[in-house]
């Protein structure tokens, strides 16, 4: 989830109302409050005051920024949120914004308003490109559902439009370029464009916001102009706008906007959004926009899931100290949240708000009094039974990865092209080395054989462990079982020796078993048996075949076994 | 010092030494051939009594005198055999000044076998003795002279080749070509090597005298060092001296079976959990999108869901059917929350994306096939499974890595039970008394909550994250009952407690390391 760099000055500032007072938050406060926005601190340089801090909730976008942090901890410290006036108020005449017919079928929606009174410094600057930039990126999946533009309001003659051009139609001088291009080339040769060009692919006609005279605002959700899109330190009249494909979300973007505008002292005056069919919201949206409803919650659903009596009076003081609007009546309560919000999904959403506005230590815990048995499933214990014995016929355990390589697992085990050598691959395949799982034991043994020649022989190991074997009447494509695979490698090691451990584990564990001959790439013909419980193969047994050992650097005779537990287990 | 103990402890070879030495005259010191031949031993074994003798201080070394010994090197048997550089380039030189021929420096270096940079030190060396010329152009010509250096380096070749000689006994250019040609630091190319031979020369110490003396007269009896079946079938120990060992020395090392440290400490782990009365979950290493993400509400856009985070099976991509009523069940709370009281995330489910089979990236995977089972209620589960991720691997990061977690399910469970089952973990499986909980965000659970415990050795550490399971995921799988989610992150207390810093090194192939790691648990 995202992290984002923030000041602590610029934070103090916001959480204060005052320009430029190190309050100096000691930094063990600052991680306390932290808990109120599931923050966590990454990092912090205390010379130049900078914070690196992760914020966890993925819902939660108006926390992405130094000014929802603060908004947060204050409305704590204040008990409430002091409402912002522009939600409210309707503007005798607003600024129009023009939505031209066809919009649905590309990127149906926007919203924009003005923010004056409010001088961009340098560190304001970079809060404001990165709130831009974490918004569009996560909340508005990489630009697809939400993406923000933010110009010079001086230089913009109302009504703006919304509206499609033909790729060649219109020319403008995008940002990071020196001369004007037309929509297909910033699509072509731009960085943003090759980067977001694909958001539009299939499209004839491009979306492009202008002004009453006609100049690019912007190329939506590519590129601004350079001429009015590109924003400077200090610049004190802003316009912003938001377009995407969830009216809801669009909204949502710019109220967050809105309200961090104004935290820092802009006025903010909404912008009248007028499509040619209806919204959900109708045809006329004034933005920014509350749209939120309030919820009544039952007070029993609280304080069940909870498990703590608390009464209206309580949860309103918690809820109202989060942000949210409250009405208490008996036996409920009516909750709304802020309009920088919207991630009530369920009554719980609500109920995690009460628990952390008290805070996770006011809650007493109890431990859950009901009684269960405990246990072990019958493959575990099987395999736990297995491992001892291997350990009392001294063998070293050892642990590997189970996504390997078809080098390991086919390739260096001859496998190749066999039915001992089919394996669960990877698809997207980052490396080689991490691109199939492994289909059974040998091959993590001789990993460490291989890497071990320095260390006294003889060498004894095993390792119990899960496996994916391809089999296409599985529903999954193949079925993860429990194997055992046992190695000994010294000067003189023969077949015999591991057979007597085999012998040992099969007799201790109840098991019946006979061995048949069988030619397996992987070991000495004539050395080598499949082992079998009740007329069921259940695993190999043998000398590692020379050539086995060459490919794997390994110069030590090696004998072996592999025995699948989950077949074992209904046998014998 | 006891001296009857000392001598019942001594080892035969020590006792022929000892004895070799009191049968002189007082106050003899012998060198170590003389030693070997009185004592009747083998180099090897003498040098080994003479080592134990010295650490009893029953011996003390008299005189030692170091004599410079010169041999010839592998290179120097080859000139033997063959030529040497110097005699090569003097021979290719006097044959061009007789024929007329014009000879430089790069021919020589071009000729097979010659290395260029011995034909510069050789052509260097003639030049000084005054045995070449370098005219115009760089051509060689003879002056007629004879070389002492070539001379003398093939007399010394000859002299050195059978056996290895005393350096003083060299002098004048000998010695000088032989000190020029040897081996030294950085320069191992060369005919001859100086090697120092230590010569040193024993005598009885005052406690070897006593012992010795006290060996000579109660004289030296049969002694065996194995007590035999033979021995003890014809009762013949009792007329047998055993002899006594040196127990204090370290042991020789044995290979052993052992449990591999880091299952040992996740063994502990299970058996705590058992104890506490979870019951074990299995899952599967392949799962579906469906029980892996969807089934735990998280939507389909989600950014953990991407191509850079989730490893997706090749072949076959998708399975062949996810089970209904579960999946039209989920698909509907996605879309709009059906009738859990959800607005669900308000998008289109893609069937087909559920059954995208995916290697298991999170065991809570294993905790919803288990709810959709018919779980018992009250009842408590744990699985710890295996799970991929798609990470670049480093230190803190693996590609494959176990994760403990499970649920817990009753009609008690709320938030503050959540808590208690929190504390009991820490207390249980981290021995701490101290706990923090901090709020948390996991897609599957609200209210969440992370642990952060004070373990005894590692202080203040996240030990892991839990929370409520959300209507959204427990009802479209039947289950009605609030259910508790929890997941531990023990692999940093595993790394402590196996006193490792990477990650990488819990499945190290480096069998020295694991036979030699013992965990502190």
């Amino acid at each position: 989830m995202p992290t984002i760099t923030i000041f602590k000055d610029d934070l103090e500032s916001l959480l204060t109302g005052e320009d430029g007072i190190d309050r100096g938050i000691p930094m063990a406060q600052l991680e306390e409050w932290l808990m109120l926005v599931k923050g966590e601190l990454k990092g912090h340089n205390p010379e130049t005051g900078e914070l690196r801090i992760e914020l966890q909730d993925s819902n939660r976008p108006d926390l992405w920024c130094c000014e929802g942090i603060a908004r947060q901890i204050r409305i704590k410290q204040q008990g409430r949120l002091k409402p912002y006036a522009f939600f409210a108020e309707t503007p005798t005449s607003p600024h129009h914004l023009i939505v031209k017919p066809g919009m649905e079928q590309v990127r149906p929606y926007v919203a924009a308003c003005t923010a004056k009174g409010y001088r961009v410094t340098e560190k304001g600057l970079a809060q404001l490109i990165q709130t831009q930039e974490k918004i569009a990126d996560i909340f508005g999946r990489k630009r697809k559902t939400v993406s923000i533009g933010i110009y010079q309001l001086r230089k913009i003659t109302f009504p703006v439009t919304y509206e499609l051009v033909k790729p060649d139609e219109v020319r403008f001088t995008p940002l990071g370029m020196e001369t004007a291009m037309t929509l297909s080339e910033i699509l072509m040769v731009h960085p943003k464009g090759l980067e977001y060009g694909p958001i539009l692919a299939v499209q004839s006609l491009l979306p492009i916001l202008r002004d009453a005279k006609a100049q690019p605002l912007s190329f939506p959700p590519i590129i601004n102009s350079r001429e009015i899109g590109e924003v400077r330190v200090g610049d004190d009249e802003l316009f912003v706008e938001v377009t995407g494909t969830d009216l809801r979300m669009v909204i949502l973007s710019l109220n967050i906007f809105a309200a961090n505008l104004a935290d820092r002292g802009a006025t903010i005056e909404p912008v009248e959004v007028r499509y040619p069919t209806s919204t959900v919201l109708g045809t006329r949206v004034k933005t920014p926009q509350d749209f939120g409803k309030p919820v009544t919650i039952p007070m029993k659903a609280i304080e069940q899931a909870l498990g703590q009596e608390l009464g209206e009076a309580l949860v309103q003081q918690a809820l109202e100290a989060y942000g949210y609007d409250v009405s208490a009546e008996k036996g409920s309560v009516k909750a709304k949240l802020p309009p920088y919000r919207h991630d009530l999904m369920h009554t719980m959403d609500v109920v995690e708000d009460v628990a952390m506005s008290r805070g996770y230590a006011e809650f007493t815990p109890v431990m859950p009094a009901q009684f269960t048995v405990g246990g072990l499933s019958a493959i575990e214990q099987l395999s736990d039974r297995s491992r001892e014995l291997m350990v009392g016929l001294g063998f070293q355990e050892i642990i590997s990865n189970i996504l390997g390589s078809p080098d390991q697992y086919c390739r260096a085990m001859r496998l190749e092209g066999t039915e001992w050598g089919r394996t669960v691959e990877v698809d997207n395949v980052m490396s080689l080395s991490f691109s199939c799982l492994r289909q059974w034991m040998l091959p993590s043994l001789l990993r460490i054989e291989a890497a071990s020649s320095r260390a006294f022989y003889p060498h004894r190991l095993f390792e119990a462990g899960d496996v994916a074997i391809p089999d296409g009447t599985h529903e999954l494509g193949s079925r993860t079982e429990t194997m055992i695979g046992a190695l000994i490698a010294h000067a003189t090691t023969h077949f015999s020796e591991i057979h007597s451990c085999l012998d040992v584990l099969c007799y201790y564990l109840g098991k019946d078993y006979s061995l048949e001959p069988v030619q397996h790439p992987s070991f000495l013909e004539g050395r080598a048996g499949r082992i079998l419980v009740s007329g069921k193969p259940v695993g190999v047994i043998g000398e590692v075949h020379p050539e086995v050992l060459e490919r794997w650097q390994i110069s030590m005779p090696v004998v072996a076994f592999d025995l699948n537990l989950s077949q074992l287990m209904g046998l014998g | 010092m006891d001296t009857s103990a000392l001598i019942d402890s001594l080892h035969p070879l020590e006792i022929k030494v000892l004895l070799a030495l009191a049968t002189r005259p007082s106050g003899t010191a012998l060198g170590s051939e003389q030693l070997a031949d009185a004592a009747e031993l083998e180099a090897s074994q003498l040098s080994m009594a003479i080592e134990w003798l010295l650490a009893k201080s029953l011996i003390a070394v008299q005189t030692e005198t170091v004599t410079p010994i010169v041999s010839l090197t592998k290179v120097g048997e080859e000139y033997y055999q063959t030529t040497s550089p110097i005699e090569r380039v003097l021979a290719a030189a006097r044959d061009a000044t007789g024929t007329g021929k014009r000879l430089t420096i790069p021919d020589l270096q071009s000729q097979d076998g010659l290395d260029p940079s011995d034909v510069s030190k050789a052509v260097g060396r003639l030049k000084k003795e005054g045995v070449l010329l370098i005219i115009q152009g760089g051509c060689i010509e003879t002056t007629g002279r004879p070389s002492p250096t070539a001379d003398a380096l093939r007399a010394l070749l000859g002299q050195l080749h059978e056996s290895s000689k005393e350096l003083d006994g060299f002098t004048g250019t000998h010695r000088q070509v032989i000190e020029d040609y040897a081996v030294k630091r950085g320069n191992a190319k060369e005919p001859f090597r100086v090697d120092e031979r230590v010569a040193r020369s024993f005598v009885l110490s005052q406690d070897g005298v006593s012992a010795a003396s006290q060996l000579l007269t109660q004289g030296v009896t049969e002694e065996v060092s194995q007590l035999s079946p033979d021995l003890l079938k014809d009762g013949s120990w009792r007329q047998t001296r055993l002899r006594k060992y040196t127990i204090s020395l370290r042991p020789p090392r044995i290979g052993t079976g052992k449990k591999h440290p880091y299952r040992e400490f996740l063994d502990t782990v299970k058996t705590k959990l058992v104890s506490m009365g979870f019951q074990e979950m299995r899952g599967a290493l392949v799962e579906t999108e469906f029980w892996d993400m969807d089934a735990l509400f998280m939507p389909q856009f989600h950014p953990a869901r991407d191509i850079h985070d989730v490893y997706f099976v090749k072949e076959p991509s998708h399975t062949t059917a996810v089970g209904e009523p579960f999946l039209s069940r989920v698909a509907k709370v996605h879309e709009n929350g059906a009738e859990t009281g959800s607005t669900g995330w308000g998008y289109s489910f893609d069937v087909h994306r559920a059954k995208r089979l995916v290697l298991r990236s999170q065991g809570t995977a294993v905790s919803a096939r288990r709810l959709a089972a018919s779980p018992q209620i009250p009842g408590k589960y744990f699985s710890i499974a295996r799970c991929f991720r798609y990470d670049q691997v480093d230190a803190t990061h693996a590609t494959d890595f176990f994760q403990v977690e499970g649920i817990v399910l009753g009609e008690d469970i709320n938030f503050r039970t959540l808590l208690g089952l929190l504390n009991l973990f820490a207390r249980e499986v981290a021995q701490a008394k101290e706990v923090k909980f901090l709020p948390a965000y996991f897609p599957f659970t609200e209210p969440s909550v992370e642990m952060h415990v004070r373990h005894p050795r590692l202080g203040w550490m996240e030990l892991g994250g839990a929370g409520l399971f959300r209507s959204e995921v427990t009802l479209p799988l039947g289950v009605t009952v609030p259910v508790i989610a929890w997941g531990l992150g023990l692999d940093r207390m595993a790394m402590v407690a196996l006193g490792i810093h990477d990650i990488r090194e819990l499945f190290t192939d480096n069998l020295e390391l694991i036979r030699t790691t013992r965990g502190l648990f």
